[in-house]
């Protein structure tokens, strides 16, 4: 049960009352409008409602189970860690085998969130900055929850925040993503690269960004994160007006970030705007389907427990993590 | 329908603002920002649909409405009101027909009596025309007449003159004439090439309100012309033979360059030199002949240029006798000679010699004076008895006199009436300035004709002669007073006796009473006072078409005869008086070579005078005939007054004019309706948006 809390003056309610009263009305699944998590000014408590409810309406999900479950053995190979060695398999048969579980517990979780001007932009009042302010802190939460070391790194064409990866790190983590702003142009290739400079441990990197660049530097972005080990989990966020484009007056169109500005007429070039949209799209699917990269693309007026659902469901599925 | 103010229709230019609104402002409404314009920038969206217009009939409203505003500025009215009555009846027509030498470019001639031809065969009866053929000045051919077979007639003889063109003598002469005109039309046709050096833009003539001025323009858009613009000849002595150089200018006047063009001189008829010549496109060059000898007596001379389209200009034409010898007596004190110095710096003289004879004043006789020049008295006073008053009798009637006073020209020798005469004063005592320095010259009439030579600045220093002592002359008055002394006493006097000439100099010309004679001034300053003394000038080796030639000046004042022979044949007779305007004048009107002679001399023996072209007229671009127009006809709007059409009140004016009020108010009704229209469309526009 999630109760009022008070900011300030203004009462705002919690968001399965508010969900009853939001334009956005999702009776059949019950998942939670992001408008109104952004009338939630706290942070915490947006991620805490997010993944709070989302474990509520999983009861004992098997999603959970990804600490110390048994997964196989497999024969041993030199150099493999001799305390991983089943002794009562080599016992029974006098071969070494290595145990093996599904997946590593107490890991490093860092969330790469692009904070470029292009986030900035809303149509329907919430902002992909927000989006992914609200995803990446649910997904902490989510993660400290699991007992995972949590860390944060805001860039757009630089690093501009990094909280590195600790179990103590969650405030500072959600502190670091709320204080984000969008102010400057983006690049993914320079940030990333530094990046590999601070993270010397193997880590799950979670990109959050709306990846505008050409797939193949995109993909020459993430290469580099990917060739210490590190575990790549991109959300791609955008805006429903970024899909498609639903404007109707002819206007000069200013790019956000560069500030260009182009005359456009857009009831000549919707269809065609669409078609490179969706053909950008596959090809970054292309990309990170190639590097084995899970790759998640978020509309921003989808419900954020609805994603996080989809997105695990699909990883549930997909994903092995040896 | 006309219009009062047509230019306002370059207002129309206004129409394209609303279809460019219509094209591209429509896209600059808003700006919207996206997060990046990375897929638009892929999309070739860049295609004639961008430019479509989409609201057709706001786009008409607009541009109608400008367009009836731009109509309503330029004042629309209809040609049958502003006369009040249609006007129509008889004109009195002027044809100017241009009859200068530059119509003889190419077939231009021949287009413009074509042309007036028609002109005159066009006429209704009733109306009638005045054919004026004009160059430097018109000339009616005719009278106002209906008679056309009589302007036909007029127009026949009508020949190409070698005259330039001037527009404002004939345009008044037409306005004159349709001024005094009752006919109530008016109308002059103007048939000429047009030519931009004969119209400098404010001739102050106005044609009669209501006159139709009907443009000939035979004016071509590309013309080439090459003229020979002057000969400059230079007398050479060599040996003492007398050679003369002459060295021609041409002018290329057409946009193409002329290669190799044959340029000769002619010499009595016959061509002594060829040589060839490359001009640039508006360019000059000069041709340099050698130097030729000169026969006895007139030689006719010319450069020719190979023939063009416009061939008058193409020839020069020089008339050259031999220089004449400045013939000098030189009359000494019986006391003895002066110094060889007056006498050997005359010697020196050859541009033109001087021919001296030195002569005891004691011996004078009458024959001395014959055939002279100039007498020079060298401080010698003045002949007594029969030789004194033939010498004065010899001044008056034209002679030249220089008189040197020194000591020995004592006030006893210029005693009686005779020697007083001749000088402006009685001659006084010598004044010493003072040793050892002396006086200087100092004050020069460097305007006047003997101390011209030396009017440029650092072009003779007169100030470095030491000037001892100097005679006195007591005159009346300042008159001809050429230099003065330091002390204001005067130097050198001009003095005009009869015909002839006095010019006395106060001190003298050697080194006794004044250092004059050893300065590098002495030479150039005795040669100018000989020459001015004697009255000297050379003969003008041509003239410009349109000069007026003083025959005086040629024969002489009593000469009671003179026989003139114009270039084209024509033989005139002068006969005796003083008077310019009493016929002792010759008007140069045509090109090439006038003779002149007196009764009693041969053909052979006449004077010649070469007459050339004006070479302004060989300049052939063209003035806009619109802009001519414009200048010298009534302003729009203006109304006629003579004939019959009545004058038409102000009100009447005003409100034959008052279609523009309507057409505003149709570009008003128009714009509100734009209004209405575009805010409807802008608030569907809005609600689509949102």
């Amino acid at each position: 049960m999630i109760s009022f809390r008070r900011r300030g003056k203004e009462q705002v309610p919690a968001p399965a009352v508010a969900a009853a009263r939001a334009p956005y009305q999702a009776p059949a699944t019950g998942f939670l409008d992001p408008k109104i998590l952004s009338r939630i000014g706290d942070l915490e408590l947006i991620a805490r409602v997010v993944v709070e409810g989302f474990i509520n309406g999983l009861h004992r999900s098997p999603h959970l189970g990804l600490s110390m479950d048994f997964a196989e053995h497999r024969a041993y190979m030199p150099g493999d860690d001799i305390r991983r060695i089943d002794w009562k398999v080599y016992a029974r048969t006098d071969r070494y085998y290595m145990k093996e579980f599904e997946a590593d517990t107490n890991t490093n979780v860092l969330f790469l969130l692009d904070i470029s001007k292009s986030m900035s932009f809303a149509s329907n009042g919430l902002t992909k900055l927000d989006y992914g302010r609200y995803l990446a802190a649910s997904l902490a939460y989510f993660s400290h929850k699991q007992r995972d070391r949590i860390g944060a790194v805001t860039f757009d064409s630089e690093i501009v925040d990094f909280v590195p990866a600790s179990a103590k790190h969650l405030h500072a983590t959600l502190h670091a993503i709320e204080r984000a702003s969008a102010t400057r142009a983006g690049a993914l290739t320079e940030p990333l690269h530094r990046l590999t400079e601070h993270v010397r441990r193997r880590s799950v990197l979670v990109l959050i960004s709306d990846l505008y660049d050409e797939p193949e530097r995109v993909a020459t972005a993430i290469d580099v994160l990917r060739g210490r080990g590190n575990e790549l989990i991109v959300f791609h966020i955008l805006d429903p007006a970024e899909r498609e484009f639903p404007f109707d007056e002819a206007a000069n169109f200013e790019d956000l970030e560069s500030g260009e500005r182009i005359p456009v007429i857009p009831e000549y070039l919707r269809d065609q705007y669409r078609t490179v949209v969706a053909e950008h799209i596959a090809a970054l699917t292309t990309v990170f389907g190639q590097r084995g990269i899970d790759y998640q693309m978020f509309d921003t007026s989808r419900p954020l427990d609805y994603a996080l659902f989809d997105y695990l469901a699909n990883r549930q599925r997909l994903s092995r993590v040896r | 329908m006309n219009f009062l103010t047509p230019l306002f229709f370059a207002g129309l230019a206004a129409v394209a603002v609303p279809i460019l609104v219509h094209l591209i402002h429509r896209e600059r409404k808003d700006v919207i920002e996206f997060p990046s314009l990375m897929f638009l920038r892929k999309i070739p969206y860049r295609t004639v649909r961008r430019q479509k217009i989409r609201h057709w009939l706001l786009l008409a409203l607009r541009c109608a409405a400008l367009a009836l505003i731009v109509m309503a500025f330029a004042r629309p009215f209809l040609g049958r009101d502003i006369a009040g009555t249609t006007v129509t009846g008889s004109r009195e027509l002027v044809i100017l027909l241009d009859r200068s030498y530059s119509m003889g470019y190419g077939d231009r001639w021949t287009r413009a009596v074509a042309s007036a031809r028609r002109t005159i065969d066009a006429m209704a009866p009733g109306d009638r025309a005045t054919l004026v053929p004009f160059a430097d000045g018109p000339q009616a051919a005719t009278t106002a007449t209906q008679d056309r077979a009589a302007l036909v007639a007029a127009l026949a003889p009508v020949k190409l003159s070698s005259g330039g063109t001037h527009y404002a003598p004939a345009l008044k002469l037409a306005q004159k004439t349709l001024e005094a005109s009752k006919l109530p039309r008016r109308e002059v046709v103007l048939i000429t090439d047009f030519q931009k050096v004969a119209w400098d833009g404010h001739a102050d003539v106005r044609l009669p309100p209501g006159t139709v001025l009907t443009r000939v323009d035979l004016s071509d858009k590309t013309t080439s012309n090459v003229s020979v613009t002057s000969v400059e000849l230079r007398r050479e002595y060599e040996q003492g033979r007398e050679k003369v150089g002459a060295t021609a200018r041409l002018t290329n006047k057409g946009a193409k360059p002329v290669d190799k063009l044959a340029v000769s001189l002619d010499l009595g008829g016959r061509t002594v030199e060829t040589k060839s010549v490359t001009l640039a496109p508006n360019s000059a060059a000069t041709v340099i002949f050698n130097a030729f000898p000169l026969p006895d007596g007139f030689t006719r001379g010319s450069v020719r240029a190979a023939p063009d389209a416009l061939p008058q200009d193409n020839t020069f034409f020089f008339a050259l006798s031999r220089g004449q010898a400045i013939s000098v007596l030189v009359l000494e004190s019986a006391a003895g000679a002066r110094g060889p110095y007056l006498s050997r710096a005359l010697g020196i003289g050859g541009r033109p010699p001087f021919r001296v004879m030195t002569k005891p004043i004691s011996k004078l006789a009458a024959d001395d004076l014959t055939g002279r020049s100039l007498v020079v008295l060298d401080d010698a006073g003045f002949p007594q008895g029969d030789a004194g008053r033939r010498l004065a009798q010899w001044v008056r009637e034209g002679g030249g006199l220089l008189v040197i006073l020194g000591d020995r020209a004592s006030p006893a020798s210029w005693s009686g009436a005779v020697a007083e005469h001749l000088l402006p004063g009685a001659v006084g005592a010598p004044v010493d300035l003072g040793a050892p320095r002396g006086g200087t010259l100092g004050y020069l009439d460097r305007s006047h004709p003997v101390f011209e030579l030396f009017s440029a600045p650092r072009s003779g220093d007169f100030s470095a002669a030491r000037v001892l002592r100097y005679r006195k002359i007591e005159m009346p008055s300042d008159t001809g007073i050429v230099a003065r002394y330091d002390d204001g006493a005067p130097a050198l006097i001009d003095r005009r006796v009869g015909d002839g000439k006095v010019v006395i100099f106060t001190s003298t010309l050697d080194t006794y009473w004044n250092d004059l004679a050893v300065q590098p001034v002495f030479l150039p300053f005795v040669h100018s006072l000989a020459k001015y003394s004697a009255r000297y000038a050379e003969d003008q080796p041509w003239y410009t078409v349109g000069k007026v030639l003083d025959v005086r000046g040629l024969f002489g004042r009593d000469e009671p005869e003179v026989v003139v022979t114009s270039p084209s044949g024509a033989k005139s007779r002068m006969e005796g008086g003083k008077s310019v305007a009493g016929g002792r004048a010759v008007e140069l009107s045509e090109q090439g070579f006038y003779e002149l002679r007196t009764a009693n001399e041969t053909a052979d023996e006449a004077h010649l005078v070469a007459v050339n072209l004006d070479p302004a007229e060989s300049d052939l671009s063209a003035v806009d005939p619109e802009e001519m127009a414009a200048a010298i006809t009534a302003p729009p709007g203006a109304v006629a007054t003579a004939g019959t059409g009545a004058p038409l009140t102000i009100e009447d004016r005003e409100r034959n004019q008052r279609i523009w009020w309507y057409l505003l108010i149709g570009a008003f009704a128009l714009l509100a309706a734009e209004t209405v229209l575009s805010n409807r469309l802008s608030r569907r526009t809005a609600a689509s948006t949102r």
